[in-house]
């Protein structure tokens, strides 16, 4: 390993929104360039590419991904990005439009170099002090927690927020899969890297990165927006219908890294097998799968499929977190695995 | 510089649309039509970006249509996702941007208009 390098590990973040106005319009998606700019501001990242449907609006950011419903804003950024800091900045917007947060939740696995994060980064203790300080009050059922696994290297944090109307309210029909990957196949992790000289720019460069890995043939229906970083590293964001997925690749040696997050929904029956063609894609030897809201069955699934890969279930964890229901936490090492 | 060069047409209504397609289906200007949605966020991102690109290439004919607007023609180019470029010449689609994708829209229009855009 390393002694320092580039983050890869990401910070999410979801704030979920309700409005007392029943016609919510297209809610969140209102927000000027200006604003969004702002808030990403502070977080340390500007927008690279973007792409929308009747749905929502992904954004492809310099340190990861940016998700706009009208009623909820998905961020997840890597690197050492402040990424807290955007609570306050996204709570103040909605209000603007009249939307007041109801959930908020954060998420994360453990940083390879957690010595390199800045305030309030520097443990997930930090972390939690600042949401309980930059949250309303009216998100009153709250929670945090380390998942843990047998790798002391990889543990799911978690610390989830709901206001009272929202704690019947956690959706039935979806979730959330965050898949984190380390120590990549060297040589799938080269795909990764821009050819020096070879008359591409970024977009053009990533689009041909999406297909020589495959990353195209993940999901058939989405509609893929990627770009390749210089010298190297990857990152696309994939809309399909309502769901999005999304992919971010720190290919360097010593601290490669790639994540693979998807929203599935109990009414189509392909995620374990996403799961699967995104593994394959990158070769790793330790996986790690979080799902939110997920049925055990969904889980089972999951784990059976990247274990069709060759790896081998090291644990499996769970916990219960308001407003957001049920998170399992499982990772995987494949049997060349040399910690 | 006659009033249609160096900004962004937009098409309101299918006989607009029409008006400027009929125009330049014998020619062989390059004609790039953005399709935007107003509840868009990326449609807002690449805008400037657009109009930028239409003042420093006067030869080359921008047009806008909302999807909401003219949903028969988004329907006819199957457009999906926005922002969609679609690349024109003499009524035939020669490329396309699916994405606020600066740098691939600057070069797809450089590409067909064959010029290169003064930074």
């Amino acid at each position: 390993m390393a002694v320092s390098g580039f983050e890869g590990f990401e910070k999410r973040l979801e704030l979920q929104f309700s409005s007392h106005d029943p016609d919510i319009g297209i809610g969140l998606r209102e927000l000027d360039f200006k604003s969004l700019e702002q808030v990403l501001h502070q977080v340390q990242c500007t927008v690279v590419s973007a792409l929308g449907n009747q749905h929502f609006d992904s954004y492809v950011l310099s340190e990861s991904s940016l998700f706009v419903y009208p009623t909820k804003i998905i961020i997840k950024t890597c690197g050492t990005t402040q990424l807290l800091k955007s609570v306050q900045p996204f709570i103040h917007h909605a209000r603007t439009l009249n939307l007041h947060v109801t959930a908020l939740r954060y998420t994360r696995g453990s940083f390879i170099f957690p010595e390199a994060q800045p305030h309030p980064h520097t443990s997930f203790k930090e972390e939690v002090v600042y949401l309980e300080d930059n949250i309303p009050t009216s998100l009153c059922y709250r929670k945090a927690s380390v998942i843990p696994s047998k790798l002391t290297s990889h543990s799911w944090h978690v610390f989830s927020a709901g206001a009272v109307e929202c704690s019947d309210n956690v959706p039935l029909d979806l979730y959330t899969v965050e898949v984190c990957m380390t120590d990549l196949d060297q040589t799938l992790a080269r795909k990764f890297f821009r050819h020096p000289n070879d008359g591409k720019n970024g977009d053009s460069a990533g689009r041909e990165m999406t297909e020589i890995t495959g990353i195209n043939r993940i999901n058939l229906n989405a509609k893929i927006c990627d770009f390749a970083f210089d010298p190297c590293g990857y990152s696309m964001n994939g809309i399909d219908g309502d769901r999005y997925s999304t992919i971010h690749v720190t290919p360097e040696d010593g601290f490669s890294y790639a994540s693979f997050e998807c929203v599935g929904s109990i009414y189509n029956d392909d995620m374990a097998d996403m799961v699967k063609k995104a593994v394959r894609v990158f070769g790793p030897g330790t996986v790690s799968v979080a799902t939110t809201n997920a049925s055990q069955d969904m889980c089972t699934r999951i784990k059976g499929a990247v274990e069709q890969l060759g790896m081998k279930c090291r644990s499996f964890s769970m916990d219960e977190f308001p407003a957001a229901g049920t998170v399992v936490f499982q990772t995987f090492t494949s049997r060349r695995n040399r910690i | 510089m006659a009033s249609s060069e160096g900004v962004v047409i937009g098409c309101h209504t299918v006989d607009q649309w029409k008006e400027q397609f009929g125009k330049h289906v014998d020619s062989k200007k390059l004609v790039v039509v953005d399709f935007t949605a107003s509840w868009c966020g990326p449609c807002r991102v690449i805008a400037p970006i657009l109009a930028d690109l239409a003042k420093k290439m006067p030869h080359v004919t921008f047009l806008k249509v909302d999807v909401d607007e003219l949903e028969s023609v988004a329907q006819e180019y199957e457009v999906e996702a926005m922002p969609t470029f679609l690349f024109l010449k003499e009524g035939k689609i020669v490329d396309k941007v699916v994405g606020a994708k600066k740098d691939e829209l600057t070069g797809c229009v450089e590409k067909h208009a064959e010029v290169v855009v003064a930074a």
